[in-house]
């Protein structure tokens, strides 16, 4: 992060925001010069072709947002040797003490396990929880993700591609109860349709610039194509 | 527009800057330098009858007879138990030290230190002070191993996927990110590298019976010493068992059961005498005119040293002499277990070839050659270049097996050359550098068969009790081995053969 620029939350309802920031990682500039507001309540799905810096973004947002954001990576931050109960539980690892963290890696704290179990269930990964991560499938991890999300019981959801692997169908589901459960949701998304159907703004990203940032129901899947067009 | 290239020159692939290139030139000057070289070692063979004293062992080797040595299954137990109980605190001391070991300089100074020097030449340390007991044999190898332990776990962990660890909350403590991100993704190959290095142990802990401790060793060379080659024979057949059937006995589930089980075969127990250990740390080790704050005198301890230049001379040669002829090995075996070349019944004997030649103890196998040519570098020669190059041979095997040839149908010479031995030869010569520091190593420990390097002033020194003088060649072999290991770590290519990204199945230190 070579600058984080926050604006003042002059307003109740700003969450989060940049003004004029130049955003990037390890001497690479990513966003030159970025303005952009957060209020609560929103819902923000986040558009644009692969490397125009749309994790950059949720990275900066992840550390304005501190514990208030709930982080849902890519799947490939699980940690493949551990079971998925256990991927589920690093939710809330800095939430209790070092030493009940070592003892239920070797034997699952009750309460913990019935939680997480409930919420498997809503995600359809019951029966999953004593499997091993790398032996799940595409779509098995990635809804592990989502439930590590979740697990963290905090205001705001910030996914980067939390649905990509799951079917369209199974995709909206997901993001049905990510927003149950957030009061304001960021997300970086490919399926435009998702996109228009499950969130009030769309902002598309390219090249470092934002170049669409309009209400979802103003859009069209055909506005949207511009965002994809090849130079 | 079309431009014609003038065709190449023989030399023509030794210029230019690209990884090809250097590789070719690295290994051209290592060649030439060790041709060059080659008139200097003594290479004679003193016996009068090598052939006559081969066959002989070779039938041995064929009729052993089980039944000679007193209690084999003892000596068998006592070599599993120390390279066990070993391995076991080498670890406890080693993985608190690898935690710390990239951010101290002193802890991988120290580590360095401590690895420079052969568990042999421990043992002879601690013999002086714990006699023949297990206090010794497991401090041999537990010291050494920790050190090594410390920088190949410092290593692994510093290659694992950091994403899973970089998603967790910042305010998640250092011991639970360690136990939920970091540990389970080291865990298989920090428990494969520790399993190597039980295999290690073992081959050490038969070595110790070369200072005395009953191990298989000590009755190994007792026999062979004395030509009852049926003996010896049995015995080393009892070790290839040992070795190959690794995988049955030493499974995971009964680790603890073999722990618990040799615990009671740890022994003797020595009894110190606190004043002999106080005498031994403060006084015997240092130079006398240290000691007595004459510094004038000190000229006159040092010229009082054996002549040195040789020893380290023949220390280096035959380093080198042996690193290349790994090489030399390791490109001429490899293809033997690979799944690329001959058929089932050639590769299930290349592999069992191989196997002997990797498990054999590079001593035992300097040992024994010793016998059929006297005392010169030739067998020390040999014994190394087998050992490694068999060793690296079947490393470099697995990276082949793992590549598909582009051409379809291409065989033989030319799928060696063309296809197959450009994509590992950078890997081969990486694990080469990284044996380099072992070869030193063990060069040095040669020298208790009689070759005169150095190892042979400091088994002496030891033997004629001038332990001041033994500590300084140990000094002396340390800092050139420590020497020789920067050295080789500046030559090694950085291409490993794997992408650095997935977590290779096989640690770099497989070959440490």
């Amino acid at each position: 992060m070579l600058e984080t620029a926050t604006v003042e939350p002059g307003t109740p309802a700003m969450l989060a925001g940049f003004d004029h920031a130049r955003l990037g990682h390890d001497h690479h500039i990513v966003f030159p010069d970025l303005t952009l507001r957060i209020s609560q309540g929103e819902r923000i799905a986040l558009l644009g072709r692969s490397g125009v810096g749309k994790s950059t973004l949720l990275d900066a947002l992840r550390a304005q947002l501190g514990d208030q954001g709930a982080w849902c990576p890519q799947a490939n931050a699980l940690v493949p040797v551990l079971s998925a109960y256990h991927n589920i539980y690093m939710g809330r690892l800095a939430h209790f003490s070092r030493w009940q963290n070592l003892i239920n890696l070797l034997r699952p704290n009750r309460a913990c396990w019935q939680e997480i179990s409930a919420l498997a269930e809503t995600l359809g990964l019951d029966g999953l929880l004593r499997r091993q991560v790398d032996q799940l499938s595409g779509g098995q991890q990635q809804r592990v993700a989502i439930a590590r999300a979740l697990y963290q019981k905090r205001p705001v959801f910030i996914g980067d591609e939390p649905v990509a692997s799951v079917d369209p169908r199974q995709g909206a589901r997901l993001l049905e109860l990510i927003n149950e459960r957030h009061h304001t949701c960021v997300v970086a998304l490919h399926q435009r349709e998702l996109a228009l159907a499950h969130f009030d703004r769309i902002i598309g990203l390219d090249d470092g610039r934002i170049i669409i940032d309009a209400p979802a129901h103003e859009l069209t899947p055909n506005d949207l194509d511009v965002l994809y067009a090849p130079d | 527009m079309p431009r014609t290239d003038t065709p190449a020159g023989w030399f023509s692939w030794l210029r230019g800057e690209n990884m090809g290139a250097r590789l070719l030139r690295l290994t051209v000057a290592m060649v030439v330098i060790t041709l060059g070289l080659l008139p200097w070692a003594d290479l004679s063979i003193t016996t009068h009858d090598p052939w006559h004293e081969l066959g002989r062992m070779l039938k041995g080797m064929l009729l052993p007879d089980v039944t000679a040595t007193e209690s084999p299954l003892r000596a068998l137990l006592l070599t599993v138990t120390f390279a066990l109980w070993g391995v076991a605190l080498g670890m406890v001391l080693g993985f608190p030290l690898a935690l710390i070991f990239m951010r101290s300089r002193l802890v991988r100074t120290l580590c360095a230190f401590v690895r420079a020097i052969h568990e042999l030449f421990w043992a002879l340390l601690f013999l002086q002070v714990f006699g023949l007991s297990a206090i010794t044999a497991l401090a041999a190898i537990a010291l050494p191993y920790a050190a090594t332990f410390a920088k190949v776990y410092a290593e692994i962990l510093a290659q694992i996927d950091r994403r899973p660890a970089h998603m967790l909350s910042p305010h998640t403590d250092r011991l639970s990110r360690f136990i939920y991100t970091e540990l389970p993704l080291a865990w298989q190959r920090l428990s494969g590298y520790t399993r190597y290095r039980f295999e290690c142990a073992l081959r050490a802990s038969v070595l110790l019976g070369f200072v005395g401790l009953p191990t298989l060793g000590y009755y190994l060379e007792s026999a062979f010493r004395q030509g009852r080659y049926h003996e010896g024979g049995a015995l080393l057949w009892a070790f290839y068992l040992l070795i190959a059937l690794l995988p049955w006995w030493a499974h995971r589930r009964l680790l603890l059961p073999w722990m618990l089980g040799t615990a009671f075969l740890l022994g003797p127990w020595p009894s110190v005498n606190p004043t002999l250990l106080w005498q031994f740390l403060n006084h015997d080790i240092w130079p006398q005119p240290l000691l007595s704050g004459d510094i004038a005198a000190l000229p006159g301890w040092f010229a009082h040293l054996p002549n040195l230049l040789p020893a380290i001379g023949n220390t280096l040669l035959l380093g080198l002499m042996s690193t290349v002829g790994s090489l030399m090995v390791a490109l001429l075996a490899w293809p033997l277990v690979s799944r690329h070349f001959g058929n089932r019944a050639t590769r299930a004997m290349g592999r069992g070839t191989l196997i002997i030649m990797r498990s054999t103890p590079e001593l035992l196998l300097a040992f024994i050659l010793l016998l059929l040519t006297g005392p010169s570098l030739l067998p020390a020669w040999i014994a190394l270049s087998l050992h490694n190059g068999a060793l690296i041979a079947f490393l470099a095997a697995r990276h082949a097996d793992e590549t598909r040839p582009g051409l379809p149908g291409i065989r033989g010479i030319n799928l060696y050359s063309h296809e197959l031995l450009p994509r590992v030869y950078p890997g081969i010569l990486a694990l080469l550098f990284y044996r380099a520091e072992v070869i030193m190593r063990e060069t040095a420990l040669l020298g208790m068969l009689g070759v005169v390097t150095l190892g042979f002033h400091i088994d002496s020194s030891f033997e004629y009790l001038m332990f001041d003088q033994a500590v300084a060649l140990l000094m002396v072999t340390a800092v050139i081995n420590m020497g020789v290991d920067v050295l080789s770590r500046r030559l090694r290519p950085d291409a490993l053969p794997e992408p650095q990204r997935q977590p290779r199945p096989a640690p770099v230190g497989d070959s440490v």
